[in-house]
């Protein structure tokens, strides 16, 4: 569980770091961003996880979303893991942008050849968990996640598989039924098979059907120019009237003119953080 | 018996410390005088304060610090320890008590000593005033007495005058006679004959000429000196009036002094010269309106009140109102001058706290009031205290004075319970306390400004639930349309209290109500759709036949926003500071919207119904923590 420091500069009055460790779950080296607001110095601080999107490193978010800012007048430490395993050395892993390398979908696989390293869903939720419990100031109690696209659709599976243990969850244009769309629908085949029952633990749209636990809180920006929004890879619709049945809380925003980028996010990511505020420190 | 009836004859002056004052002191006497007949050294110990008021009275009264008489009952006590004798606390007691006696004898003799010095000093300027009086009498008659002789010695002169010229004149006669004669002896003695002759004729004639002249021997003024009557009667009433009391001087009236006025009576005070004498006096008071001139003949009739003392409560006015006060005093010999004329002034009615139009925040309130009065009044004093837990007043904490206008924003600390109150203040004093009203600075309150209600909205009695039923819209409403309430939406403003700070209130809705809530200025157009324009920012609820639509509009553009679980307890939070409108599901504490706007001017709540329901304003509550993250 050694980590290695492979950056830290300064950023907010905080340091922005990134870090490299070697994972059990997906058995080879990751690297992972968390940004220290400058109350880490003296205080615990609660942690949201940000979760990329497809073909994204841990670098994309760190770089581009201007979050720092707002993650430091809040007091919250921000982990962003990369997206997928790297170097696994696996057939065919670099051959396709929405599957494999920086595709990892959040999901445990149970397929050959990936369900030896493509176990993105227990790194985020367990596994990272407990490595930055262990060597950040942080308040193991108040975890909130959040994600773009693919990392949203992990964003919202994870709050939704885990009743209560995030505190807070927000996604940006998020893949919200990914069963229903030709991106999950390959990534679900090739990491869990092709029997569409087992999918279902990794849709967010049928997992919020079925949600029990504590009250939910979900703020989700989308695009309205986002390309892939109208090539219905998103279908934020089948969520929200889901959603809207079950009585899930959630505020959709849908933002004329931006599209899928990072510009998109940067624009919002203040919102989002203080959405996440509001729980995180409660 | 004795000492009454010589008193009753004396008493028969002002008595300053009142009627009653004087009805004790008569009775006191009396009493003592007839039941401890003989005992004269006992009826000493009955202290006296004799105080002298004018020159000619004298006034005694029971001094009320001094022990009362001993009765007789006492007095037979005492010649028992007398006879026992032995018991030596008797004897200290008896002994106190002839100390006591004796420092009453002391204080006794002070006041004798008091009195004999007034007596003296009253002795000397009464002489001093006789002496006065007769120099002028004196002064007066040897001034008279110079005016006639210096007449009677003008008069001489000129009879004089006369005389002497008339003498000469005879003087005259006489020596032109005596020429005549002689001339006519010389002619006759002449021995010339033609020479007698040629003269005598004319010498005869001069003589027949000159004893036709007739000369007037009668005496040219009259012996007898013409002295007129003196007219003495001044100096005789200069006499008599010596041993008479003049009549009082004009008495000085004060001006009004501070708390002596209520709504309806004045506390009026007045002085005299010490040296007058005076029975009673004439005290006089109207109403100053100011609508009438000052020379009409239908100014207000004054009244007037016969008083003994230098002061009088003048009662029944009218409330702030302004009296021109004046006084005369009279004795018997006369009635004074008419003092100089005082201005005096009631003080104003209560105020009314308009309870409905009272508003306030954590940080402040505003109160309004009616005045109370029809003419208006100098300002009005705010008073505010705390309220203690038990619900009770601790006292008046803060005033605010020098209030001009009917209402006050007041500085409160967050989160306690203030009992307010207002005074309406002239120059008479201030006004008896308005009613209270409670604020409690919990959180934001207002009530609806029903002025600005579309005519087809009604409000409940309570001021915060407003309905809007399916009826036609009376016609007679559209047609008084002076731009006060709204025309086309069916909207109502709530009265926001004007601090820049932190608000938050609460709206309950149905969820199949069709509203639009959020703030607008003040002057937002009334023939506008809320949200529509630039003066207003709001959120409305829409209902299609799919789906429940909400849209935060501000100049007609709302975000494109879905929200899963319908609010029907709405919050919104107005932060000044950081120009925003928040909006939330209060059930779910989840944040819907965000208005981002630095609000120029103030902006007031305003809810509107776009179909026939029912919306429920709550306010005064403690906003949550997530309100103003």
């Amino acid at each position: 569980m050694a980590l290695t420091q492979v950056s830290s500069n300064k950023c907010a009055g905080g340091f922005q770091k990134v870090f490299e460790h070697e994972s059990t779950e997906l058995k080879c080296k990751m690297k992972f961003a968390v940004y220290l607001p400058p109350k880490a110095e003296t205080d615990k601080c609660p942690v949201m996880y940000w979760l990329s999107g497809l073909t994204c490193t841990e670098q994309n978010f760190i770089t581009k979303s201007g979050s720092q800012l707002a993650a430091a007048e809040h007091g919250i430490i921000i982990v962003a893991p990369d997206t997928s395993p790297r170097g696994c050395g696996i057939e065919g892993e670099d051959e396709n942008w929405d599957f494999g390398t920086g595709a990892g979908f959040y999901v445990n696989s149970t397929q050959d050849p990936w369900k030896t390293n493509y176990r993105m869903y227990a790194y985020v939720t367990e596994e990272l968990p407990k490595l930055i419990n262990a060597n950040f100031p942080t308040d193991p109690d108040r975890m909130s996640v959040s994600g773009h696209s693919m990392g949203g659709h992990g964003a919202l599976i994870c709050a939704l598989k885990n009743p209560g243990k995030y505190k807070a969850v927000s996604a940006f244009a998020p893949i919200c039924n990914p069963m229903q769309c030709p991106w999950g629908q390959k990534a679900f085949a090739g990491y869990l098979g092709s029997d569409r029952s087992t999918w279902e633990a990794y849709d967010a749209t049928v997992l919020a059907a079925s949600y029990s636990g504590p009250q939910l809180d979900i703020l989700i920006d989308q695009g309205q120019d986002d390309q892939f929004l109208s090539a219905s890879q998103l279908l934020p619709d089948n969520l929200i009237a889901v959603c809207s049945e079950k009585k899930i809380p959630v505020v959709f925003r849908l933002q004329p003119g931006y599209d899928h980028s990072y510009f998109f996010i940067y624009s919002f990511i203040g919102d989002h953080i203080k959405h996440h505020a509001k729980y995180l420190n409660a | 018996m004795d000492l009454y009836e010589i008193r009753g004859g004396r008493l028969d002056v002002i008595a300053e410390e009142g009627e009653l004052s004087r009805e004790s002191a008569t009775m006191e006497t009396f009493n003592v005088a007839a039941d401890s007949g003989g005992r004269t050294a006992r009826d000493v110990s009955t202290f006296q304060r004799f105080s002298v008021g004018t020159n000619e009275s004298l006034r005694f009264e029971p001094c009320e610090d001094s022990t009362p008489s001993p009765t007789g009952a006492e007095d037979g006590c005492d010649d028992d320890v007398f006879k026992e004798g032995n018991d030596e606390s008797e004897i200290i007691s008896i002994r106190n008590r002839l100390q006591g006696k004796v420092v009453e004898m002391e204080n006794f003799a002070g006041h004798l000593e008091e009195i004999f010095l007034t007596v003296e000093e009253n002795f000397g300027r009464q002489e001093q005033h006789l002496e006065q009086h007769y120099n002028d009498v004196l002064q007066t008659l040897s001034q008279r007495y110079d005016e006639r002789s210096a007449g009677l010695e003008e008069e001489k002169k000129s009879k004089l005058e006369a005389l002497y010229n008339q003498l000469l004149d005879c003087g005259r006669a006489l020596d032109s006679s005596k020429e005549l004669i002689e001339t006519a002896q010389e002619i006759y003695r002449s021995q010339d004959k033609r020479l007698f002759l040629k003269t005598v004729m004319p010498t005869i004639k001069r003589i027949e000429e000159y004893a036709k002249e007739d000369v007037d021997l009668t005496l040219a003024t009259r012996l007898e000196f013409n002295t007129p009557l003196g007219d003495l009667s001044d100096v005789k009433t200069m006499m008599d009036s010596i041993n008479v009391v003049p009549a009082p001087s004009a008495p000085v009236i004060n001006p009004q002094m501070p708390n002596s006025a209520t709504q309806t009576s004045l506390r009026v005070c007045w002085s005299l010269f010490s040296d007058d004498t005076v029975e009673y006096y004439e005290l006089y008071y109207r109403p100053v309106l100011e609508d009438t001139p000052a020379d009409s003949t239908c100014a207000p009739h004054e009244s007037k009140v016969k008083v003994k003392e230098t002061h009088c409560t003048v009662t029944d006015l009218l409330p702030n109102a302004q009296y021109e006060l004046w006084v005369t005093a009279t004795n018997t010999t006369g009635i004074s001058p008419a003092s100089e004329k005082a201005l005096y002034m009631t003080v104003p009615s209560p105020p009314v706290i308009k309870q409905r139009e009272c508003t306030s925040c954590p940080e402040a309130a505003l109160i309004r009031w009616e005045s109370g009065n029809t003419n208006p009044v100098d300002s009005y004093t705010v008073e505010l205290s705390e309220m203690g837990t038990d619900g009770t007043g601790s006292g008046i904490t803060e005033s605010i004075v020098a209030v001009p206008t009917c209402q006050c924003l007041i500085q409160l600390q967050a989160g306690r319970r203030y009992l307010i109150s207002v005074r309406a203040v002239n120059i008479g004093g201030p006004s008896v306390r308005s009613g209270d009203t409670t604020v409690s600075t919990t959180g934001t309150f207002f009530h609806l400004l029903e002025d600005t209600a579309h005519p087809c909205l009604s409000i409940s009695e309570d001021g915060f639930t407003i309905f809007y039923g399916d009826e036609e819209l009376p016609i007679s409403a559209m047609a008084l349309d002076d731009n006060t309430f709204f025309t086309r939406c069916v909207a109502v403003l709530g009265d926001l209290i004007p601090v820049r700070g932190r608000h938050y209130w609460e709206v309950e809705v149905d969820d199949g109500t069709e509203f639009r809530i959020g703030v607008a200025y003040e002057d937002t157009e009334r023939n506008s759709y809320l949200g529509a324009n630039s003066t207003s920012w709001c959120m409305r609820h829409i209902l299609s036949p799919s789906r429940h639509k909400y849209e935060f509009l501000h100049n007609g553009w709302s975000p494109d926003l879905r929200i899963t679980v319908n609010p029907v307890r709405i919050g919104l939070a107005l932060d000044y500071d950081r120009g925003t409108l928040s909006f939330f599901n209060v059930n779910l504490e989840q944040h819907l919207h965000t208005f981002h706007c630095h609000f120029q001017n103030y902006v007031q709540p305003c809810f509107s119904l776009d179909n026939p329901g029912a919306l429920t304003v709550h306010n005064g509550i403690e906003a949550p923590e997530y309100a103003f993250i």
